[in-house]
């Protein structure tokens, strides 16, 4: 999106709020996991709990994504389109190349949900560069 | 898309937020169309033609001719 900053609609406004909505939980989530709260039911098939409950706030992100862009007007609609495909295309590529770097190069591991904050760290890069809908 | 916007929004004294707000669409986008930063979709090269009284063609230059 053209950012939150200089947006101020109430469109903005509620992504701002459901972002912060869906985001402190799959940080907590995460941290508690890091934390070693979760260790009993890690590597066992209740883990998989685990996975989906973190996992379900980055739906409710996308979905949140995808409602501003229905409620804003076709130039916000357009930029946030752009800004989102440039960011999920470097986030892609970032992540084959990792994984073919373990494949054939002994890269070190990274695990895959690692894809969802480098999709976010390359949408920070690309959106104050990314304000046109025209190329 | 070469426009003549800035001019009539300017002529009658609006901001971007004012013209913005009678076109429904925000103040970024009138700015984007102003810098042609965003090409219009038809309703909305519609909807400017209307709200300045003016053929489309006299807002916005025909890419193709």
């Amino acid at each position: 999106m053209l950012t939150p900053g200089n947006g101020g609609t109430a469109a903005h406004r509620k992504y701002v709020f459901r972002t912060m909505a869906f985001m402190i939980p799959y940080a907590i989530v995460c941290l508690t996991a890091i934390t070693g709260l979760f260790d009993g039911i890690i590597g066992k098939p209740t883990g998989w709990i685990l996975a989906v409950v973190v996992s379900l706030p980055i739906m409710g992100q996308i979905w949140s994504t995808l409602d501003l862009m229905r409620e804003s007007d076709e130039f916000v609609r357009a930029v946030t389109a752009r800004q989102f495909i440039i960011a999920s295309g470097l986030a892609m590529a970032g992540a084959t190349l990792w994984g073919f770097g373990e494949t054939f190069a002994g890269a070190p591991h990274i695990p895959a949900w690692m894809v969802y904050p480098l999709f976010w760290g390359a949408f920070g890069c690309v959106a104050p560069f990314v304000k046109s809908s025209n190329g | 898309m070469k426009n003549r916007l800035k001019l009539l929004r300017v002529e009658r004294g609006w901001t971007q937020e004012q013209l913005g707000q009678a076109l429904g669409v925000s103040r970024q986008a009138v700015n984007a169309l102003e810098t042609e930063k965003h090409d219009p979709s038809l309703d909305l090269a519609y909807r400017i033609a209307i709200l300045f009284a003016r053929p489309v063609e006299e807002i916005f230059e025909n890419p193709h001719g």
